[in-house]
């Protein structure tokens, strides 16, 4: 028996990344086991190929930023390897890359084309992670990148598939019921009830549909303390605040519109939950201090229903969280970041709140955005 | 997990109830010659000589003040020898050879109540700086210096509160004392012409508040009241107790006096006790020998100057002996750890904690933001980290790290289990250069 000397503090929490990460993983379960119910080949197969990719470029990654440096010695590739990897790649490398994995498995359609997946995934962890220094530096979320980056590149390859869990009415193939919120087809929201919309019976991703599920993993990750419920709140709120003002500008110009309606649509369709719950909540993308996480939900919130509202893009929850995760390193900067809730982030918590609902009003009022059908 | 970390796993139900167990009799008594605060010493005797206990041995210099060094037991003065201090440093010490006669100095002497009664604060102050009492609860101030406050003082607090865990020698001092205690803060109330003193408790200490409930009632109409305040962690640090007992909100480093506020711990009040009415200086004190790598822990009543190697038998010896043991004097917060058992009480030790060295294994930083959140004086812990390992010095200046109070929340709540509040200490010299 030693005596070691070590530095106070000499106790430590009884809390570790690993379960947090594993805390992540059991509240996407539900989610991924509905979408494999719904989907078992497309959902089986995209999940294993992003899994594949995700992790394998995870250890590539982590063996080419701990490269042996170059001396006029030769060792042999095994001192290489364990130069490399040992006490380097852990367990945490692997789970962080399969919660990039799940997340992005669950936030792209059923019938994504194979080569599709697997460029998005690789696409996804190495702009979206790797180049920033892996884990616990990257500035995006890595299954948002990938995700927008497949969507954009192959999105016209996408196929429709049918499923046992519901019948798709005569709409375009791959469209969500967001798409015909967007376009200005309003009357074809009563096609899909809101039942349908809670239940996930409507095309869309993978995942995002499965509100039940969802919900129950954002509670189990509330619960837990795994995810901050100030990001949460603020997204939330904002969401169902900005909806509900587009709700009361679209009933003032036509009275057949229900406000309620109209922004329990907003808020079950898409990715909006799915986001806040799982993307917008991991750590490592969102700033540090409480005020920050407030203003970012505020932003994240008020770029989703602009793009949704007024872009000509159906989904707006990757892009605003791929804005926002810009916007919290600039939050984190050391000249006005702050754990204490001053004058300052308390006025910008305000504007951020009064000035989109202002915008939405008048632009849908007076804008001519509203063009008779909304 | 991402939330705000105030509770910190304790083991006080296993030693708090247990009575101290008196071992004040050792063969060999060791005194510093030196501590943190005064780094040299003057020494009056020679080796060989008797000296009785509570005599005045020599003198410690610090930069603004002296302090002099009593003897704790009667005895012969064997000569010097190299153990560890509190501070973690190998310091010389006067090894005393124990007659166990106890025979006192002829300084000694009781003071009737009326002698008191007609002291002055001037001579108070006096008295305590000759007797060279020190706040006991681990700081080592003066405790003279804070008498010589000229600003008017309304409200003394008495510290109970020993918010750190494991620690338990305060709360066996309230039990076993409490007369002695209130002896001292009566003592104080008068020095200070103050008429409300409040003791401050954690609320979760009932059998405290069960004891103090009856001794109160003796000393009624004195403005002497009990004050529960939260369990949380760093309860017993300065400013949060001010702002839980009296509801005045101080600046950092503003003094308390300021708002007509003193605070002292309960064994420093115990050794005023002793200084005024006896002149004696601290010579015995509680001392609670816990953690994981001890079989039996237990509380301690003991002499300063004893060896901590002769507690450790009195405990059944080190568990898990092939384990790495953490040999920590203080609290497991914020106490210093020492490179080897062979440490000696001073006044100011109020634990040994011995515990299982374990690894933690650093995983990388996710941001989660659990040390802001702890942060008792709303730094940004992870932030100051990141301009450490960047060494931005603009950076670390524009974080103020020297607001820093290192009571070690933001590493006790890391998640990826990093030593953060070493990164903040590098800071805090950094920024200094």
């Amino acid at each position: 028996m030693n005596i070691v000397k070590e530095t106070a503090p000499h106790i430590r929490k009884k809390s570790s990344v690993t379960r947090m990460m594993v805390d992540v993983l059991i509240a996407l379960a539900p989610t991924l086991i509905f979408a494999i119910v719904v989907y078992p080949l497309q959902a089986i197969y995209t999940l294993l190929i992003s899994l594949f990719v995700m992790n394998g470029a995870e250890f590539v990654g982590v063996g080419l930023r701990n490269l042996m440096p170059r001396d006029d010695q030769k060792h042999s590739f095994k001192e290489r390897f364990e130069f490399a990897y040992k006490g380097k790649f852990g367990i945490s490398n692997v789970l962080t890359a399969s919660i990039s994995a799940v997340i992005y498995t669950l936030i792209l359609p059923p019938g994504v084309p194979i080569y599709a997946i697997i460029i998005g995934a690789l696409v996804g962890i190495i702009f979206g992670k790797l180049v920033f220094g892996g884990l616990g530096s990257n500035i995006f979320n890595p299954a948002a990148v990938g995700m927008v980056f497949t969507k954009l590149c192959f999105g016209s390859q996408y196929q429709s598939v049918s499923t046992w869990y519901y019948t798709v009415p005569d709409v375009a193939a791959g469209a969500t019921s967001l798409g015909l919120l967007n376009g200005g087809m309003l009357d074809n929201i009563t096609q899909y009830g809101l039942k349908s919309l809670i239940l996930g019976q409507i095309p869309g991703t993978l995942g995002e549909v499965y509100k039940i599920t969802i919900i129950i993993g954002l509670a189990y990750l509330l619960i837990r303390r795994s995810a901050d419920y100030r990001i949460v709140v603020s997204y939330l709120g904002i969401c169902t605040l900005l909806s509900l003002i587009a709700g009361l500008s679209v009933y003032s110009l036509n009275n057949a519109v229900n406000p309620l309606r109209f922004t329990a649509y907003y808020m079950l369709s898409g990715g909006i939950l799915f986001g806040a719950a799982f993307m917008l909540t991991d750590p490592v993308t969102s700033p540090i201090n409480s005020p920050s996480r407030w203003i970012y939900g505020l932003v994240a919130g008020v770029l989703t229903i602009f793009i949704r509202l007024f872009a000509a893009l159906p989904e707006g929850v990757a892009f605003s969280i791929l804005i926002s995760n810009m916007i919290a390193v600039a939050l984190d900067h050391y000249e006005w970041s702050t754990s204490k809730y001053n004058w300052k982030n308390l006025l910008t918590m305000g504007l951020l709140v009064v000035i989109p609902v202002l915008l939405v009003w008048i632009i849908i009022s007076f804008g001519g955005v509203y063009n008779g059908q909304l | 997990m991402i939330t705000k970390n105030t509770k910190i796993h304790d083991t006080k139900n296993l030693v708090g109830s247990l009575p101290a167990v008196r071992y004040v009799n050792p063969k060999y008594l060791y005194i510093a010659t030196a501590n943190a605060r005064c780094p040299k010493a003057d020494i009056y005797i020679q080796p060989g000589d008797h000296v009785d206990s509570c005599q005045v041995i020599g003198m410690r210099h610090a930069a603004f003040f002296d302090q002099p060094i009593h003897a704790t037991c009667s005895g012969t003065f064997v000569g010097y020898e190299k153990h560890y201090h509190r501070n973690g440093k190998l310091t010389d010490f006067i090894k005393i050879e124990n007659d166990f006669k106890d025979t006192l100095d002829k300084n000694l002497h009781i003071r009737s109540d009326e002698e008191i009664a007609a002291l002055s604060k001037e001579e108070m102050t006096q008295i305590i700086k000759d007797c060279a009492n020190v706040g006991l609860g681990g700081s080592s101030f003066p405790t003279y210096i804070k008498f010589q406050t000229d600003k008017p003082i309304n409200v003394i607090l008495v510290n109970g509160i020993e918010c750190e865990p494991y620690i338990t020698a305060d709360h066996r001092l309230m039990l076993e004392y409490p007369y002695r205690v209130m002896e001292g803060i009566k003592y104080t109330m008068q020095a200070f012409n103050c008429k409300k003193a409040l003791i401050c408790i954690k609320s979760k200490y009932k059998d405290i508040k069960a004891v103090y409930d009856q001794v109160l009632k003796e000393y009624a109409g004195q403005g002497i009241e009990l004050c529960c305040v939260g369990n949380y962690y760093p309860q017993g640090r300065e400013v949060e107790m001010i702002k839980s007992a009296t509801g005045i909100q101080l600046k950092q480093g503003e003094l308390p006096s300021n708002k007509g506020i003193i605070n002292f711990n309960v064994s420093t009040m115990v050794g005023i006790y002793k200084a005024i009415k006896f002149n004696m200086p601290v010579i015995k004190r509680f001392i609670t020998v816990t953690g994981d790598g001890i079989m039996f822990p237990k509380n301690f009543r003991v002499r300063v100057g004893t060896s901590i190697k002769e507690l450790i038998p009195l405990c059944g010896g080190y568990k898990d002996p092939d384990v790495d043991k953490v040999f920590i004097l203080g609290g497991p917060m914020m106490g210093a750890s020492v490179p080897s058992d062979d440490c000696i009480i001073t006044k100011t030790v109020t634990s040994i904690i011995i515990l299982n060295k374990t690894n933690y294994k650093e995983e990388p930083c996710v941001r989660c933001g659990s040390c802001v959140l702890s942060c008792p004086v709303k730094l940004e812990p992870v932030q100051i980290m990141n301009a450490v390992k960047a060494m931005d010095k603009e950076r670390m200046k524009k974080l103020n790290p020297s607001r820093c109070i290192e009571c070690g929340l933001c590493t006790y709540s890391c998640t990826s289990k990093i030593q953060v509040t070493d990164y903040i200490r590098r800071a805090k010299l950094l920024t200094k250069l």
